[in-house]
């Protein structure tokens, strides 16, 4: 039997948090995948351990209800998933993905999940089933509705090179928005907060895309750790505009945890970094559902 | 507190007590303001052999350990106790000898700490006389091999013979098959990607070769993989392996993308710094709930091991 607590060697000797001070840190996990599988629940059992393991206290999953690729469908999972967030609502929270090409479709997802249900937040994926970004205007009543529900607002982004003549974002699917997609967004509603998922996928890139655009969060999950890069979002940006996830189980707690670990930073820094930040995006729609901040 | 000579296997008592007394001795280790050295009273702890480091700048950025004595300080206090280094000139220079030489130089500085890596490339004239530089020339323990950037694939003839090559003269190659993510490439590359199928074939014609693929998550999620692994002998890092958990479901057998078991004794510990932030990899030994020997052969155990057979 496994002990998911126990370390052979002290991560503290080599030069690391400890499990005590990852715990302390308050880490909440903005970009959890644990039921993007073909077996989801399966999956989900499995990556959970992890989650203990390094002291992550709360992920927010982005699969809950319908599925990155087909955000509609029924996947038969509805009713262990709603389970699953009741019983386990002080480690899990819920996003629910939507998609800009089908804004009436959206809107009705969101009222079942996170205005009579227990998510608080909606995904945009990165998708190439149409050409509709989340820059779109049709897709201005997910973001009122949203706005209203006080939900978090997650925007997958990249830039991968590519396209003739070759460029950064010329590699993207039809329906991948682009971290300069996203400010055009975020530029009709300044009072919404938006995060920028990937960090824009090329940082370098995407940290200048939104610099300008105060109500443009940057997420650290799911790309290659760059030494450094957290210390130019930081330094662009400011710590506050600097939201952090694990994307595990495909990425991994020790990729994203290095891009923090690495940068000089003070502790109350990282601790904005890995959680503090998101809890202030969440307090909203976490106070009006009771749940624990 | 008593020092654990490397390899000396502490008891439970002993490690708790060595644990809860770096812990209770050591605020967050990785803060700014306080991160200068390992949090313990331990000086013998068990180190590690980081086999996937470069030196000089990186082509594309500035690098925050780009300076050796930065990188330096950075592994060391992380417990690197030695450090195979190749030189990020090799990417984009064709005097690989110069590269080479620069090389050398750099790590004579700390000699018992970096071991240079020298760059060859097959596909170019004159990769006969690098490689013999390499090795009687500069000394060397090993060469690297950068077939993306250098842009050719593994059925190149003189790949064969360069391996031949370095078997005969007991180097090790190690081959580099990524550095960066294709998706942020500088838009002016426009690299083709690996494709490590005919590798086994190569392999299996040169059996005395030491071969390790750097960076080899994409090879590993690629289809030829089971036949590597059972017909070669080849090593990998884990310097970008991801998944949660990921070395240890690696050599389980449930990795969450990679379908092939990896046995322990085929991985040995590599970081990719400073390109990547050196905690990445030493994070990946401590996500996954590894045994004590698992650990330690991770660490520094199977480089060595390794390096000892000298082609055998």
């Amino acid at each position: 039997m496994t002990d998911w607590r126990e370390f052979v060697l002290n991560p503290a000797d080599y030069g690391l948090p400890s499990r005590d001070e990852l715990v302390a840190l308050r880490i909440w996990d903005l970009h959890y995948h644990g039921f993007l599988a073909s077996d989801p629940l399966t999956q989900h059992a499995e990556t959970m351990p992890y989650v203990d393991r390094m002291g992550i206290e709360r992920v927010f999953s982005l699969e809950i209800g319908g599925s990155l690729d087909r955000p509609f469908a029924v996947t038969g999972i509805e009713t262990q998933q709603l389970e699953i967030l009741q019983r386990d609502g002080d480690r899990i929270a819920g996003l629910t993905c939507v998609d800009p090409g089908e804004p009436e479709q959206s809107v009705e997802k969101m009222v079942k999940w996170i205005r009579n249900g227990p998510c608080v937040g909606i995904k945009y994926a990165g998708h190439g089933r149409h050409d509709i970004r989340a820059s779109h205007p049709k897709n201005d009543a997910i973001i009122r509705l949203a706005a209203e529900l006080q939900s978090i607002i997650y925007v997958h982004t990249w830039l991968k090179a590519g396209g003739d003549p070759r460029r950064p974002g010329g590699g993207n699917l039809s329906g991948e928005a682009t971290p300069m997609d996203l400010v055009t967004l975020a530029r009709r509603f300044p009072d919404v907060p938006f995060i920028c998922g990937h960090s824009g996928g090329d940082w370098e890139l995407g940290i200048r895309a939104i610099r300008d655009q105060p109500n443009v969060y940057l997420e650290f999950a799911g790309s290659d750790p760059h030494s450094g890069a957290v210390e130019l979002a930081v330094r662009e940006l400011g710590v506050d505009r600097i939201v952090w996830g694990g994307h595990i189980p495909s990425r991994s707690y020790a990729t994203e945890l290095a891009k923090v670990l690495d940068a000089d930073l003070t502790r109350a820094q990282r601790m904005q970094i890995l959680g503090g930040n998101l809890r202030k995006i969440a307090g909203p729609i976490f106070r009006a559902k009771g749940y624990k901040i | 507190m008593p020092a654990s000579p490397p390899g000396q296997v502490l008891d439970r008592r002993g490690f708790l007590q060595t644990s809860l007394l770096a812990a209770a001795a050591a605020p967050l280790a990785a803060q700014a303001d306080d991160a200068a050295a390992p949090k313990s009273s331990e000086a013998q702890l068990p180190g590690l052999i980081d086999t996937n480091v470069h030196l000089f700048d990186w082509p594309f950025r500035e690098l925050k350990y780009h300076t050796t004595p930065a990188l330096m300080e950075k592994l060391k206090r992380h417990r690197v106790s030695e450090a195979w280094a190749g030189s990020f000139q090799a990417v984009l220079h064709k005097n690989l000898d110069g590269v080479n030489r620069r090389l050398t130089e750099e790590c004579r500085t700390l000699p018992r700490f970096l071991r240079p890596v020298g760059s060859v490339c097959p596909a170019w004239p004159g990769w006969e006389e690098d490689l013999r530089r390499c090795h009687e020339v500069y000394g060397m323990h090993a060469v690297r091999l950068y077939p993306a950037y250098h842009q050719y694939r593994f059925d190149l003839p003189e790949l064969g013979a360069l391996l031949e090559d370095a078997a005969r003269r007991h180097l090790i190659v190690q081959i580099s098959l990524d550095l960066e993510d294709p998706r942020v490439h500088h838009p002016a590359l426009n690299l083709a990607p690996i494709d490590i199928t005919p590798l086994a074939g190569v392999l299996r014609r040169v059996p005395t070769a030491r071969v390790q693929l750097l960076n080899g998550q994409t090879a590993l999620q690629q289809g030829g993989t089971r036949e590597l692994l059972a017909d070669t002998q080849v090593r990998f890092d884990i310097a970008n392996l991801e998944g949660t958990g990921a070395v240890g479901r690696l050599i389980d057998g449930r990795h969450w993308s990679i379908k092939a078991q990896v046995p322990l004794v085929r991985l040995l510990f590599g970081s990719h710094a400073p390109y990547f932030p050196f905690e990445a990899a030493l994070l990946r030994l401590f996500e996954s709930p590894l045994t004590r020997d698992q650990m330690l052969a991770l660490m520094s155990g199977n480089a060595t091991t390794w390096q000892e057979q000298r082609g055998s």
